[in-house]
């Protein structure tokens, strides 16, 4: 019994963050009555859509060895393109049209990038991060445009009781988890995660993968753009920065390996929803907000070390394994 | 002469660029070569130099420290803290490089003993330090800089800072360490390959815990220079440093995969950023255009170095 938990914790790679989850959860509701109330969980998820939602193409991404940084520019890109077109055209259509396009040629321009020069994604999107920063500047004049007030319903509408943000969610991790896990592009995007040049000597289709695990980054950041200006009100010249760095501790707080290979997107949205929930439980405290970077950083750490420590575990109980097999053939020639 | 000037170019292809937009920009713009503006490039570049010199070490190893941003913050904030309260520059001096040592070496015991991945650890640790600082200076600029201190931000020798004549000693000394001592060596062979170095009997482990540890050091010290360079301690003062700092190293040529670059290369990457950004400021270009430049140029800088080093070996 013992084993086949911790086989399954070992295996679920996302069960360790949702116990976390379970566990946090747990000890603010002891810690104040408010916490465990329907309303106070949805608006967590509310406020945990839009990293979540960026989290799950993240976790693509990740998934291959890859990284974006470039993902808040791409949140700020799409957010001033849509207002800009909507304060120009006054058409929503083309606006969402355009800015999801947009959105998704950004990221796989950057998958393009990393195909065609083969230079790490890291430098790779760290270049395209200025770029695409600079442009939606460039393009916005540097104003705040406010969004037209029908956009909030977005952020704050809901749909049979239930809040556009979440359903929104849902939909991006049902079909994240499809794709990674029921199709051609996920089975690939995994093997090339665990080795490259295995996956291009076996001819999978290494450049196609890239580009496409970048454009699903894309893409899911121009949907996360439209639910963050529907709920910021307007364009806003901080949008996205930083952000891509609470969307990767999501990532890896979720269980997926920065190195590649292995990871689930339910993980990913887990640890995004575990960073809104200790927000909240500083919030309960009245803790200052900047302590939330630290607390932050704390568990990040914590996460990582505690995972390390576990590789390391099961390492040393695999050797256990392999000697006592080796001793084993001995033992059977002695009794004969 | 041709030969060896080729050579040159094809080691240090940033060089050439730089004496371009150099000559370029005094010519184009009738303030860019003057005292004042040099005097003003030097010092704003000061803190970078010194913490892009800590990144290269890093780089050099193969492992990165996205956590020198915000070292540079925190040490600056707790320097300007015991500044304030005691009146002592040097006592100042010494807090920021204790807490930009106590930060690095806590990244180098994890990364080099735990084995946990560079770029997560300083992720964290960047995260940390930058709310450490926050929390410490209650998000505002620490206030009661010694005057000493302001002086030192604007003093100079036959036209250069003093600020950056220190960023130049702290150049020296890593330049002197990385290419004269065994530690040097030990660097660029881990960063080359990691596991020749492991059995040649190389102790990897100590060497990656001494690298990340000097990285901080050179944080904190960026950290105190930029108290002096900017008149008090700001805790976002690191906050946008990363990306220039980054970027000054790989256009420099040394790449992050280890092994291969040098100090002075990122020397040469860190004017080759300060001279372009002085230069387009002079010429008006507004300062989202100048962000699409040094994108492209960080993307095709580092391009064109992967090219050039393919082709030399």
């Amino acid at each position: 019994m013992k084993t086949f938990s911790g086989d399954a914790l070992t295996r679920q790679k996302w069960l360790p963050i949702a116990i976390a989850n379970a566990v946090f959860s747990v000890l603010l509701a002891f810690a104040s009555p408010a916490f465990l109330s329907l309303a106070n969980f949805q608006s967590m998820l509310v406020q945990s859509a839009v990293t979540a939602i960026m989290a799950v193409g993240m976790t693509f991404i990740i998934i291959t060895a890859g990284i974006d940084i470039s993902m808040g520019a791409i949140l700020f890109f799409s957010s001033a393109l849509f207002a800009q077109l909507m304060i120009d055209t006054q058409s929503y259509l083309l606006a969402f049209a355009a800015a999801l396009c947009c959105a998704t040629l950004l990221g796989g321009i950057n998958g393009l990038l990393v195909v065609r020069f083969r230079m790490s994604p890291l430098i790779t999107t760290l270049a395209t991060y200025s770029i695409y920063r600079g442009m939606a500047i460039h393009m916005t004049g540097a104003q705040n445009i406010p969004v037209p007030r029908e956009m909030g319903f977005l952020g704050n509408g809901r749909v049979f009781g239930v809040p556009v943000p979440i359903l929104i969610l849902l939909v991006i991790v049902v079909a994240g988890v499809y794709v990674l896990n029921h199709t051609r592009l996920g089975v690939y995007a995994r093997a090339m995660g665990s080795s490259t040049r295995s996956a291009r000597e076996s001819n999978l289709p290494t450049a196609p993968v890239t580009i496409m695990v970048y454009a699903i980054g894309g893409f899911v950041t121009g949907v996360a753009a439209l639910i963050l200006l529907a709920r910021v009100g307007g364009l806003q010249s901080g949008i996205g920065i930083g952000i891509e760095f609470t969307v990767i501790a999501a990532v890896i707080l979720g269980g997926t390996k920065l190195t590649g290979g292995s990871g689930t997107v339910i993980g990913s949205v887990f640890g995004a929803f575990f960073l809104v929930l200790i927000e909240n439980g500083l919030n309960l405290m009245n803790a200052s907000p900047y302590i939330y970077d630290i607390v932050r950083g704390t568990v990040l750490l914590a996460a990582v070390m505690v995972d390390r420590l576990s590789v390391r575990r099961q390492q040393k109980a695999l050797l256990a394994v392999k000697a006592a097999r080796f001793d084993q053939p001995q033992s059977v020639g002695s009794t004969t | 002469m041709i030969k060896a000037l080729s050579e040159s170019v094809q080691t240090r292809p940033v060089a050439p660029v730089l004496i371009a937009l150099f000559i370029g920009f005094s010519l184009f713009s009738p303030y860019f070569l003057t005292t004042g503006n040099m005097e003003a490039l030097l010092t704003a570049n000061s803190v970078v130099l010194i913490a892009s010199v800590g990144m290269t070490l890093v780089f050099l190893l193969g492992g990165i420290d996205l956590s020198i941003s915000t070292v540079i913050s925190v040490s600056a904030v707790v320097s300007g803290l015991v500044m304030a309260g005691t009146g002592s520059i040097w006592w100042g001096a010494m807090a920021a490089m204790s807490v930009g040592l106590s930060v690095g070496l806590v990244n180098g015991l994890l990364i080099g003993l735990l084995g946990l991945t560079p770029f997560i650890t300083t992720m964290a640790t960047q995260l940390i330090a930058r709310g450490v600082a926050f929390v410490l200076s209650k998000g505002i600029a620490v206030q009661g800089t010694p005057y000493g201190m302001l002086d030192f931000g604007f003093l100079t020798f036959h036209g250069i800072p003093a600020v950056t004549l220190t960023a130049l000693l702290v150049v020296a000394v890593c330049m002197l360490l990385l290419t004269l001592t065994d530690w040097g060596r030990h660097v660029m062979l881990i960063g080359s390959n990691r596991n020749a170095a492991r059995y040649s009997g190389i102790n990897v482990r100590w060497v990656e815990v001494s690298v990340y540890s000097v990285s901080g050091l050179l944080g904190g010290i960026a950290g105190f220079i930029s108290i002096a360079t900017l008149g008090n301690a700001i805790p976002g003062v690191g906050d946008t440093l990363l990306l220039i700092i980054i970027g000054a190293v790989v256009l420099g040529g040394t790449t992050m995969e280890g092994g291969e670059g040098s100090i002075g290369r990122t020397v040469l990457g860190v004017g080759l950023l300060a001279v372009l950004i002085s230069g387009l400021n002079l010429l008006g270009i507004p300062f989202y255009d100048q962000l699409i430049i040094q994108g492209l140029l960080i993307f095709l800088g580092t391009w064109l170095a992967m090219k050039l080093s393919a082709r030399r070996h």
